[in-house]
């Protein structure tokens, strides 16, 4: 199964600097290089969040997950974060099961989501 | 079934949809079907990338079976001798070596692993218990 990725910039309302990265399909050892070379400009650039949509990713393994724990280092490095919508039960276990990235945060929805960044660009300006 | 299979991972992944065609033909349940595939593709890929050496010219053998209650994954690969069942005995602070993770999903996906050296070659043997196929409406 292939793997097809949309990635979109600044459409979270509220946060400017974040990308939005859809996933269909499969991401496993034969589509996650092609997953890292997409993400490179993305992650070369200013914005500091990134959203992925996994409403319709069917399929994961060690090797997608490793894309992930990379952007979310990278990110972090910045001040910022990847977070994670819509994810399947099926993929959910698997990033239960591996651990792999504590603290990432996993929203129902975009509509979760964009309380969430609201909730924290008011947090800001309070405390600027 | 037993497939040839060249080390790259689109051939990984070309044993992977052979394993769902099967699956689905036997009306295994999605859920167990996406835990095997899980497995073989961690499994599979191991030998690629650390048996084979990304040595697209070389090859490996993967057998799937499925019988009444039970599916079989079998690998066989002619790489140096790796057991990744002791492998998985690495302590927890070391799980996040390369292969750390893929062997903690396959042990959690599938009901027993076993690894034999017989004649030069690695022999993996996966297998789990599946629920009996949904009856036709």
């Amino acid at each position: 199964m292939p793997l097809e990725i949309q990635i979109q910039k600044n459409v979270a309302a509220g946060d400017a600097g974040a990308a939005t990265v859809k996933l269909t399909g499969s991401l496993d050892t034969a589509t996650a290089p092609e997953l890292e070379r997409q993400l490179a400009p993305v992650l070369a650039g200013p914005g500091k969040d990134i959203v992925f949509d996994l409403a319709q990713l069917k399929f994961i393994s060690s090797a997608g997950l490793r894309v992930f724990a990379n952007t979310r280092k990278a990110l972090k490095e910045r001040g910022g974060q990847a977070s994670f919508i819509n994810m399947q039960p099926q993929i959910q276990e698997v990033f239960e099961i591996i651990k792999a990235l504590p603290g990432i945060r996993v929203f129902k929805d975009l509509a979760e989501l964009d309380r969430y960044l609201a909730a924290r660009q008011h947090s800001y300006e309070e405390n600027r | 079934m037993t497939l040839e299979l060249h080390a790259t991972p689109q051939e990984v992944m070309r044993a992977v949809e052979a394993l769902q065609q099967l699956g689905r033909e036997s009306r295994a349940p999605e859920r167990e079907l996406f835990g095997l595939a899980l497995a073989l593709e961690e499994c599979a890929s191991n030998v690629v990338n650390h048996a084979l050496q990304h040595d697209a010219s070389r090859t490996f053998r993967v057998r799937l079976e499925r019988a009444a209650d039970t599916f079989l994954i079998e690998l066989r690969d002619d790489g140096p001798e790796f057991d990744p069942t002791r492998a998985a005995a690495k302590p927890e602070a070391d799980a996040d070596a390369p292969g750390g993770w893929g062997i903690r999903l396959v042990r959690r996906y599938v009901d027993e692993i076993r690894y034999a050296r017989e004649g030069g070659e690695n022999i993996l043997r996966l297998t789990k218990r599946v629920s009996a196929p949904a009856q036709p409406v």
